[in-house]
């Protein structure tokens, strides 16, 4: 007899790496697009509060308020991203959300720490389109998924 | 005798005066002013920190691209009356705001607390300007830094040799081995996981007194993306590229001095950043060598691989570095 968790070792694991942005939500609508509905699925959808270091608050305070708000805005996100891809097919057990609060390290770093924690077999971002200056001087986090991920596909969604 | 609040007396200020500057410099009354305004402490007053009077000088001033124009009202040089050492008075402020390089437009603070990290951490390092926090009398934070006297790397860079070729040849191979020494400075800081935050060429000033550069002025923090030390590598490549070039070569000045040069150029040979300047320095002086010419095309328009981190930048200057000797 097969047991929940048989079923659940044979579902391919996408990690779906989102922020605010559009290229994110068409990463999100992509994935529903083309996954959603078909079986031997799940979904995590991750959310990460970037870093903002002390200098930028008056008072710890400040800071702990600001990612209080800012962890709310991605529960919320996560959360609509979550009705998206339930809507487009996907059972409700099969799509998990998860956020947390980046610290001294650099997104794709925490992405790819994820993809790793939860054995996902394929990351999903958007691409943000960064003029060529801004990649130079502030990096680009799907480019560094793309040379830093080993054991998992990336998908890198336009 | 009458002391004053502070502890001294103005006789007692003026006699100290008389024995650090020359007589037509002591002034014939002196105050000792509150600092809780930085606008109302003049040249000729004394402040009084930590129980130590300091006879103010001049404000500094922003010492950028030869306009030395642009007075730092919050920074002031003074004597220190008890030792006669110059010292920089700076009074500490949080300020924010949006920075502009071309048209990318990022967040950034000037921060007391960054600033007192650093000089935490860089305590006895000689490549870092020294210094100490001290709260005055109004609770206000303030810094005593140490005044380096000396040139910027910018201005030695422009004094040496008779043309580039003499420079690069004569030149230009000892003042790399001290750049690549102030990189490992930067290093130092990014292991901490900390920004320089604003490095520049006139950050880096030659101490007279050691003969050593130093770095100065880290209390600018940007709001970093995936790369965290992007903007500092970015600093980094701008100040190789002008010590390589013994200045910034531009597209302007080749279609002044040197218009053929100038044709031969494409796109991809100019800044990734500041498309005026050119970086494919080897099509204009073909004496680079090739390794070395490789880091400078790195900042380019035409890279396709940037430097994350400081031992990149490092391991490849070293292999540059080597090659200028064969």
């Amino acid at each position: 007899m097969k047991t929940d968790s048989d079923i659940s070792i044979r579902d391919k694991h996408l990690l779906v790496a989102v922020d605010h942005t559009d290229n994110s939500k068409r990463a999100v609508l992509y994935v529903a697009d083309f996954l959603g509905g078909f079986p031997g699925f799940q979904v995590t959808l991750l959310s990460i509060v970037p870093e903002r270091e002390d200098d930028f608050f008056d008072t710890q305070e400040d800071k702990v308020a600001w990612t209080r708000e800012k962890t709310e805005e991605v529960r919320s996100l996560l959360e609509n991203y979550r009705q998206i891809l339930i809507q487009s097919g996907f059972p409700e057990d099969k799509v998990k959300i998860r956020s947390c609060v980046n610290e001294q390290k650099a997104l794709s770093e925490a992405i790819l720490q994820t993809q790793c924690g939860l054995s996902c077999c394929t990351v999903v971002v958007g691409r943000h389109h960064k003029s060529r200056s801004e990649e130079f001087l502030f990096g680009s986090t799907s480019s560094k998924i793309i040379h830093e991920a080993t054991n998992c596909a990336v998908w890198v969604v336009e | 005798m009458v002391t004053g609040d502070d502890g001294y007396t103005e006789k007692e200020l003026l006699r100290m005066i008389r024995q650090w500057v020359t007589r037509e410099r002591v002034p014939k009354r002196v105050k000792i002013k509150d600092t809780s305004d930085f606008f109302r402490v003049d040249y000729d007053d004394v402040v009084v920190l930590g129980g130590i009077p300091y006879f103010v000088r001049n404000n500094e001033r922003e010492g950028r691209f030869g306009i030395d124009d642009e007075q730092k009202f919050w920074v002031k040089r003074a004597r220190q009356l008890l030792t006669g050492e110059v010292k920089i008075l700076k009074w500490v402020f949080k300020e924010r705001f949006q920075a502009r390089i071309g048209n990318l437009v990022f967040e950034c603070v000037r921060s007391p607390q960054k600033e007192a990290r650093i000089l935490e951490l860089v305590r006895g390092r000689p490549e870092f300007m020294q210094g100490e926090t001290v709260i005055d009398s109004a609770g206000n934070q303030l810094r005593i830094l140490d005044y380096i006297r000396g040139k910027t790397l910018g201005q030695h860079t422009l004094e040496m040799g008779r043309d580039h070729e003499d420079f690069f040849f004569n030149f230009y191979p000892a003042l790399l081995d001290e750049f690549i020494k102030i990189i490992e400075a930067i290093r130092f800081l990014h292991e901490h996981n900390e920004k320089h935050g604003d490095i520049r060429r006139d950050h880096i000033i030659k101490d007279m007194t050691t003969g050593r550069y130093r770095w100065i002025d880290f209390d600018f923090n940007y709001q970093h993306g995936e790369s965290r030390f992007g903007y500092d590598l970015f600093g980094l490549g701008n100040v190789l590229l002008f010590i390589t070039g013994r200045g910034d070569v531009t597209t302007y000045r080749l279609l002044q001095e040197a218009p053929e040069v100038l044709d031969r150029l494409t796109q991809d040979d100019v800044n990734i950043v500041f498309r005026n300047r050119v970086n494919n320095l080897r099509k204009v002086y073909p004496y680079v060598p090739e390794k070395l010419n490789r880091i400078l095309m790195h900042f380019s328009l035409s890279a396709h691989l940037y430097y994350d981190e400081t031992r990149e930048l490092l391991e490849d200057l070293g292999e540059a570095r080597e090659e200028l000797d064969r």
